[in-house]
């Protein structure tokens, strides 16, 4: 299967990344359809495991979107989310596989560009690294 | 038993017309436990609801999912629909087949329209109901800090019913008000008066906190009065622990008399019986980034004292006023008026002490000059800062300061007097500069969120959203020290092992606990594990 | 205490009106919010995020999620396109007459799907969609340019609205609301900076005022500068624009801030720009702000002295000529962009609504309150002002007055009880 069929896992915020995704789907900015969203409550939910897991399912790519660095809803969740990616970075380097693969991004609910913005960023991360 | 899943997907009307609906269909059917799948073109009108609820009851379907638009804003609509039709509503699950689909993407849109239903499908098969129910809340509320937000917010709240127990560690209520009154404009006595002649206001004095637990609606507060513990019970704590000043040390009077706080300027103000009135007053401000609002208007306050009371040459030496508060530009105009002299600088001045008065240089910046000025009297620089017992209370409490020790962490979605707590507030400048309008504003919000909160008797949770498995929990504290809203204390189980609790009416369903309990023993009804787990089975 | 029967009519829908909405309603009164726009949100709504690496607190994201409470609320009855033209009667018993103007695309009905403007036959259309993060969202029918109202038989719209959310016999509608109380909370208008001839906004494309810096960066994300397309590289913001000066004898309390953390912005995009501020007093104390502060003065340049006059030399360049007061002379530089750092001003229709509702305004043009020192009651029994139609405040001070006037509302309403003496 070519990088570009492979999906991505958007793990997003129901309070920022969840409502600038639908942001960006109202304005029509167009982004690839392989990305697909999981909506938590708070990016504090997502454990190692579950981006471990999506990675062993077959995704390409998985990212954790939060809100921005000192506006978090629940206050610490996003701090707590951005260690859990460090976490899987560290331990995708230890079997090989690149770093980039799994990203903590932080936006706010009506910051749709930036939404696009990082998801075409992890695409074409994908695209270079061909697998 | 296996589920009987209802799928229904909705086409907005025709505009989501890149979907093949048919083929979609077609795919979603062959799903697991899938007993029907509906097409729609309307599902948020009327028509469409009252469909679904027919179809719901006809083909006794005890899941459902809904392929639409975007769960943020139509989640509750449809778990009310499926309600009316007999289920639980926590047992929904929706699919963005629009926001995040249709309008998103130029590509292939009807595989991944099929792939997030298949998700949800996923998902919806392992959901369990959730019930909600009502507890009882206290409408007695403690309020900590017996200065003027303390005392005001007090007589506020008795006035719309609930009994208040004003708490001043100190021996007196309002200490230092009465200095401040001049510039804040109110009569210490009468607002002192009117808490004490409430009687729905109960005043402890000398009576440091000693231990909060519990929950919003029911704390359990441990005070210390006269040498016993007392324990007492309430709905809702505020915090109006005030803050207090310090002379930079800059201004510290090293070489004896001559430098002033404003405090004691205040006071030699209404000394009647001062000795010698001042000839020359200078006063310092904004020479350190932390400058505040309040010493820009107690400095505007005291210069215009000192001119029309005292017929003094009044020196205000400063870097910028700060008139980010309303009546605070008319204040400086007036004082400009009334003759007080404004000298701009942008290096704080040097000061010395010399023949028993203070010298003071400063460089003026308009006139690009040195100005060398002896003042009989110099109310120093000061620092605005957190009470004393402000970490000791925070602890207490369990909640979080700002950058600068102040109340209240700088999350802007607790603003403007919530903390992290759920029933735990904070009123007036012991959560930073904030000046006197915003106090007042403050006093009047925590009266209405108060209000919102206790003032019917109860309060409507869900029951066990998240819960930690007592079977499972190996009482490790992580949760209790993660949980971002102090929801979680350690409890007994059933059979006397202590687990840990979390309070449904104190939790936010964040499920930062769930994401680290490194047991996995919280289950967070709606993202479980094995609920997020099963939506990436399906990608 | 009950209050279910006592409703309270709030006035605006930005976020001060918003909040005092949620309150009563949370505190189970019902509401109606009357909002003279198309849209909730207020201008407010119109702002962008101004995060670096961090949050800036600029509080806008606060907007969206009163929006999404408020409108989701059973006891939150929202009536968008709507004025107050008649008030008659006392605290407990107003009667309030609103004109409902008509909205020919039900906002109820319509989900933004686009097949309507994709159909119309004008240019430019008649039919729109709504600006970013605009709710409710939908379309907007523009009565001005819409064949139909022009006498021709068009109704390719309506024919073409899935959910049949187009009708074109309405007319402007009156209703009659009881309510015990009221809150206005009907926001502010900026300070209009060609009223300043000499600082270019109007005449030059690349002077904008802080208003419009927020919704470029809220439409785009980006900062490009019309027509070129290019990244500014060299940009200057300049304070107290309609504050502090003959006619607005007040400090509008936003602008520094904004300013500020609109400037951290753009050097987080684009590091290789130069940034400067002309400043009479900087106002930069508050909850929250020292620390960024201190990252401000390093990238930032700072100068006291706010300039009289910018002018175009060549095209696309500014010229801006400002006294240095710290060097004595004045001075002449040249910038890619100037922002003006408009203030806050009393709303246009204030005068208006102040003879209908029968209270004061203050000799500044804002809304009067009883106390001098900002409270919300006005010199009429259960009528509040709330947020910046009182006076200039910030966003999280808005939120707070508005929860404010709710709360006093409250009071009123229950009737308040007289406490009994010892």
């Amino acid at each position: 299967m070519k990088a570009m069929d492979k999906q991505i896992i958007a793990f997003c915020c129901e309070h920022s990344a969840y409502a600038a995704a639908d942001l960006a789907g109202k304005l029509r900015l167009h982004y690839p359809e392989n990305v697909l969203v999981i909506r938590v409550p708070c990016a504090g939910r997502i454990d190692v495991i579950h981006i471990l897991k999506a990675l062993e399912k077959g995704a390409a790519a998985v990212l954790v979107m939060g809100c921005e660095d000192g506006a978090c809803h629940h206050i610490t969740g996003n701090t707590r989310a951005k260690e859990r990616v460090k976490y899987c970075n560290m331990l995708l380097k230890e079997i090989d596989l690149d770093g980039r693969r799994v990203e903590m991004f932080n936006l706010s609910p009506n910051a749709p560009h930036k939404f696009v913005k990082a998801v075409n960023e992890v695409v074409n991360t994908i695209r270079q690294l061909g697998r | 038993m296996e589920p009987r899943i209802g799928v229904f997907l909705c086409n907005c009307g025709g505009a989501l017309n890149n979907i093949d609906f048919e083929a979609a269909a077609k795919e979603v059917s062959k799903l697991p436990g899938v007993a029907r799948v509906e097409f729609s073109s309307s599902l948020c009108f009327e028509e469409g609801k009252q469909r679904m609820v027919s179809c719901i009851r006809g083909d006794n379907l005890d899941r459902v999912v809904v392929a639409a638009c975007s769960p943020n804003f139509q989640e509750p609509g449809f778990q009310e629909v499926i309600e009316r039709a007999g289920l639980n509503r926590y047992l929904l699950s929706m699919a963005n087949i629009r926001e995040q689909c249709s309008w998103a993407h130029t590509g292939d849109v009807t595989a991944k329209a099929v792939k997030l239903v298949k998700m949800a499908v996923n998902k919806v098969r392992l959901l369990q109901p959730l019930q909600t129910k009502e507890v009882p809340v206290s409408r007695e509320v403690l309020v900590v800090g017996g200065g003027f937000s303390g005392v005001s917010v007090a007589v506020q709240l008795a006035r719309v019913g609930f009994s208040v127990t004003l708490l001043e560690e100190g021996k007196v209520l309002g200490a230092g008000m009465s200095e401040l009154e001049s510039f804040y404009g109110f009569d210490a006595g009468q607002v002192i008066n009117g808490a004490e002649m409430d009687e729905r206001i109960e005043i402890l004095t000398s009576c440091p906190v000693l231990e909060v637990t519990g929950r919003v609606g029911n704390f359990t507060i441990r005070i210390s009065k006269d040498g016993q513990e007392i324990v007492r019970k309430y709905g809702a704590v505020v915090v109006a622990s005030g803050y207090q000043t310090k002379l930079t040390s800059g201004s510290e009077a090293k070489s004896g008399r001559g430098i002033v706080s404003q405090e004691e300027f205040c006071r030699m103000l209404g000394d009647s019986g001062l000795a010698r009135q001042p000839k020359t007053v200078g006063f310092l401000f904004d020479f350190s980034d932390e400058s505040s609002r309040f010493s820009t208007l107690a400095t505007l306050n005291n210069a215009l004292t000192a001119k029309t009371k005292w017929g003094s040459e009044v020196y205000v030496f400063y870097r910028s006023v700060k008139v980010d508060s309303q009546g605070t530009e008319r204040l400086y105009r007036e004082a400009r008026d009334c003759g007080v002299v404004f000298v701009k600088c942008e290096a704080p001045p040097s000061i010395t002490a010399e023949n028993g008065r203070v010298k003071v240089k400063a460089r003026d910046v308009f006139a690009g000059e040195d100005v060398v000025l002896a003042c009989d009297v110099l109310v120093g620089e000061e620092l605005y800062l957190p009470a004393e017992g402000t970490e000791t209370l925070s602890s207490l409490l369990n909640i979080r300061r700002d950058s600068r020790g102040f109340f209240q962490d700088e999350n802007v979605h607790i603003y403007p007097v919530a903390s992290e707590r759920r029933g735990i507030f904070f009123v007036g400048e012991c959560r930073g500069d904030l000046g006197r309008p915003r106090v007042l504003a403050d006093i009047s919000s925590v009266v209405a969120e108060v209000h919102a909160l206790l003032s019917s008797g109860k309060m409507r949770v869900e029951t066990e959203k998240v819960k930690a498995d007592p079977q499972k929990c190996v009482a490790c504290l992580t949760c209790i020290r993660v949980c971002p809203h102090g929801a979680i204390q350690l409890v007994r189980a059933d059979g006397g092992k202590e687990v840990a609790g979390i309070s449904d009416a104190a939790c936010f369903a964040c499920g930062v606990c769930a994401g680290i309990c490194p047991a996995k023993a919280i289950a967070f009804q709606g993202y479980r594990d094995e609920e997020i787990l099963a939506q990436i089975e399906a990608i | 205490m009950s209050l279910e029967n006592k409703n309270v009519l709030v006035v605006g829908s930005g976020v001060s009106g918003l909040s005092a909405a949620l309150e009563l309603a949370n505190a189970g009164t019902d509401v109606y919010l009357v909002e003279k726009g198309a849209v909730v949100g207020g201008v407010a709504a119109s702002f962008c995020c101004k995060a670096t690496d961090i949050c800036s607190r600029c509080s806008v994201c606060v907007v969206p999620d009163k929006i999404k409470q408020a409108l989701s609320h059973p006891q939150i009855r929202l009536f968008t396109r709507s004025t107050i033209k008649e008030v008659s009667g006392e605290v407990g018993s107003f009667r309030v007459k609103v004109l409902r103007q008509p909205q020919y695309v039900d906002e109820e009905r319509c989900i933004a799907c686009g097949l309507c403007a994709q159909v119309c036959p004008t240019e430019p259309k008649a039919i729109y969609p709504p600006l970013a993060g605009a709710t409710p969202f939908s379309y907007v029918l523009d009565k001005g340019g819409c064949l139909r109202f022009k006498g021709e038989k068009c109704s390719l719209c309506k024919d073409s609205c899935p959910t049949q959310a187009i009708e074109f016999d309405i007319k402007p509608k009156e209703q009659e609301l009881k309510v015990g109380a009221i809150i206005v909370a009907t926001g502010f208008d900026v300070f209009d900076a060609r009223l300043k001839g000499s600082l270019g906004y109007g005449r030059y494309p690349n002077v904008l005022t802080g208003l419009d810096l927020e919704r470029v960066f809220s439409r785009e994300g980006y900062l490009r500068l019309p027509p070129s397309g290019r990244e500014p590289g060299r940009i200057a913001f300049i304070q107290c624009v309609g504050s502090r000066d003959e006619g607005h004898g007040y400090c509008s309390q936003v602008c520094c801030k904004y300013a500020m953390k609109l400037a951290g912005l753009i050097k987080y995009q684009n590091p290789d720009s130069q940034i400067t501020i002309f400043y009479i007093d900087l106002q930069s104390a508050g909850k929250g702000f020292a620390q960024f502060y201190q990252e401000y003065k390093k990238m930032i340049r700072f100068i006291r002295g706010v300039p009289v006059e910018v002018s175009q030399v060549v095209p696309g360049e500014l010229e801006v000529k400002f006294e240095d007061i710290s060097q004595g002379k004045v001075c002449r530089e040249v910038f890619d962009l100037v922002v003006l750092s408009v203030g806050i001003s009393p709303g246009k229709d204030s005068w208006d609504l102040a003879r209908i509702l029968g209270i004061n305004l203050a000799d500044d043009g804002f809304f009067g309150t009883k106390d001098s020192l900002a409270s919300n009651e006005t010199n009429v029994d259960g009528i509040f002002v709330a947020g910046t139609c009182q006076g200039p405040k910030d966003i999280p001070d808005s939120v707070a007055h508005g929860m404010a006037a709710a709360a006093k509302a409250i009071q009123v309403l229950a009737g308040v009880a007289s406490h009994k003496t010892r």
